[in-house]
């Protein structure tokens, strides 16, 4: 008697080990898949504005008039996986203006940069949002007019 | 010595065939109008044209005006006045005769029965008039003529003059063997020093020899004389003999037949001798004469181009040359006649460097090249691409107050564009004209040409050469 008691129990330790192994297995791969997605930099936003305002473009738009005397590109990664940076490159009819270098940090990230206008920047722009690959995630053309 | 020595070695062979031409050309119209009123003329241009330069150089500013204007007047009336003796001498004759050959009179003249006829006419007291014309084409001096067109027989002169014909009163024209014309009426000489027993007809006999080169034998009816009229000189000729050498003189054939070749000869040795030193003698005043030093701009023409590259850009369009010749060929000097040739077939793409070398400059005969200013020329070539570029709209203008625009789309997005690859690789976006954005109220559509800047770029063909733009106006939010 205690011998076949001892056989069914060896026998359901043995099929709840590979129901436990099989179910450890299962959810290990489970939890791999958005770790593979999450390593991926990726631009969730990206505007042409006047102001911001809790992380919220103000006047976004594509003709800025020099009055309002500056304008912000606002970028919103999401996700961030791990911290690094991103480059706002600001060109004026083909010729580069400023680089903008902006830090990213995990796990998502809003950040922008701007320039003051002046009359002599009247003319077709577009900021190029670049990460540290060189990689162009998107460029913003606008014009600044009178 | 070395001067000389020098002066040869800069003749070319095309100086020595332009002398040797024109010298040529000059004595066959010596040839073709020796003898005629033309030629005496032509003579009396040339010595006006001497006179006029003449007074130029004293400074005669009325007089070489003057002479210039009747210089210019007398070639015009020569053409007008004499036209029927260049065209005997330019129609009439073959193209052969005119450039080679010396045309003489028709020696087959019956000149025997002409002499024998006269003394007949004048032994039987007729009178008569017989004209036996030179080289000048008689058409302008008489008139009044009736085609005869009969052999020249001693008969038939003295029946042409007889009394009782119609035709006995004019002149007749013998050319040939033949007589031509009979019945002619003859210009009348209004000479004074006419002897006072000379009557119509010795004076119509003296006025046509005065106006052309023609002989006119005149038969005296009441004395019975023979007379010769030629040129100014009227005589009677009392012999046979005496009128046949005259005949045989004015048409080109005497007993002295060898004397007067050699004359002949001689005559024309002495005027081609003439014709090649005035011609030399021109020549060496233009291009030999005083020298003149001009600069002038010439466009560089740029030759064998590789046919991928197009010239993109250089720097310089024209070369400065500093030119030498005489001072007539220098003012005559046009730009269109001086060339300077690159040869562009061993350039490659970016900025070639061609030296500007004397080979490369072709100038007209006579003028040399003293110097090249212009040293080398810089040619840029490049091969031209087609490149795809992304389009952005070039707003231009002051937005309505209160109003942004939000957003716009636009097709297309990008174009193929053609050009040369180093601009191309400097231009990573192709801008629209300006879109004025003065009057946008609200949402709409606009369309815009491209800015092609440099004008060398060209929308490559199968692209939309204007962009449709869709644009969104919205209030602008004001901060609180």
């Amino acid at each position: 008697m205690t011998y076949r008691l001892n056989r069914f129990l060896l026998l359901w330790i043995g099929v709840l080990s590979l129901l436990v192994s099989y179910g450890y297995a299962q959810e290990k791969t489970d939890a791999s898949a958005p770790a593979e997605e999450a390593k991926q930099l990726t631009l969730a936003n990206a505007a042409m504005c006047e102001s911001i305002k809790e992380y919220i473009p103000q006047n976004p738009g594509i003709v800025f008039s020099t009055a309002i005397g500056k304008i912000l590109c606002l970028t919103v990664f999401d996700p961030v996986p791990q911290k690094t940076v991103i480059y706002h490159n600001w060109y004026r009819n083909d010729e580069l203006i400023t680089k903008v270098k902006l830090t990213l940090k995990p796990p998502r990230w809003s950040t922008f940069s701007s320039i003051q206008l002046r009359g002599a920047d009247k003319g077709p722009w577009r900021v190029e949002i670049a990460d540290q690959e060189d990689r162009i995630h998107k460029i913003l053309r606008f014009s600044i007019t009178d | 010595m070395d001067n000389m020595i020098f002066f040869l070695s800069t003749i070319r062979w095309q100086d020595v065939f332009d002398i040797a031409l024109s010298g040529y050309l000059l004595f066959r119209l010596y040839v073709l109008f020796r003898g005629t009123n033309v030629f005496r003329i032509l003579i009396g241009i040339a010595l006006l044209w001497f006179f006029q330069r003449i007074s130029v150089s004293i400074g005669l500013i009325v007089t070489s005006w003057a002479i210039q204007g009747i210089t210019a007047v007398a070639a015009l009336i020569i053409i007008v006045v004499f036209r029927n003796e260049i065209r005997s001498v330019l129609q009439a004759k073959n193209l052969k005769s005119i450039f080679w050959g010396f045309p003489r009179s028709v020696a087959l003249t019956p000149l025997e029965i002409i002499t024998d006829s006269a003394f007949e006419l004048a032994k039987k007291r007729i009178g008569a008039l017989l004209v036996l014309p030179g080289n000048e084409d008689l058409t302008e001096a008489v008139h009044s003529g009736i085609p005869w067109r009969g052999l020249v027989s001693q008969e038939m002169i003295l029946s042409i003059f007889w009394h009782d014909n119609p035709v006995h009163d004019g002149a007749a024209i013998i050319q040939g063997d033949e007589v031509k014309e009979v019945g002619v009426v003859l210009p009348l000489s209004h000479r004074e020093d006419l002897p006072s027993d000379y009557g119509t007809r010795h004076r119509a006999a003296a006025g046509l020899a005065e106006a052309t080169d023609a002989l006119v034998i005149v038969v005296s009816e009441e004395k019975g004389k023979v007379s010769v009229a030629k040129g100014t000189d009227i005589r009677v000729v009392r012999q046979k003999d005496k009128l046949n050498e005259i005949l045989q003189n004015h048409v080109g054939f005497s007993t002295k037949h060898w004397g007067r070749i050699r004359k002949e000869k001689l005559e024309l040795g002495v005027a081609a001798v003439v014709s090649f030193v005035f011609i030399a003698g021109v020549w060496f005043s233009f291009s030999r004469g005083m020298d003149t030093l001009m600069i002038l701009d010439i466009p560089i023409e740029y030759m064998n181009r590789p046919p991928e590259m197009e010239i993109l850009s250089t720097s310089a369009n024209a070369v400065s040359l500093e030119l030498s010749g005489s001072g007539a060929l220098m003012r005559s000097l046009k730009p269109e006649q001086l060339k300077v040739r690159l040869d562009l077939a061993k350039g490659s793409v970016g900025a070639n460097t061609f030296s500007i070398t004397p080979d490369k400059v072709s100038l007209p005969p006579g003028v040399f090249l003293k110097d090249i200013q212009t040293d080398a020329v810089q040619v840029t070539l490049d091969v031209p691409v087609k490149k795809q570029l992304p389009v952005q709209i070039d707003w231009a203008g002051t937005l309505p107050q209160g109003l942004l625009i939000a957003e716009a789309s636009y097709e297309p997005q990008v174009v193929q564009v053609l050009g040369s690859k180093r601009i191309l690789d400097k231009i990573s976006t192709i801008y629209t004209e300006k879109v004025i954005v003065d009057n946008m109220k609200e949402s709409g559509t606009v369309t815009a040409k491209f800015a092609l800047n440099p004008a060398s770029l060209r929308i490559a063909p199968g692209s939309k050469d204007r962009v449709t733009i869709n644009y969104v106006v919205k209030k602008r939010e004001v901060e609180e």
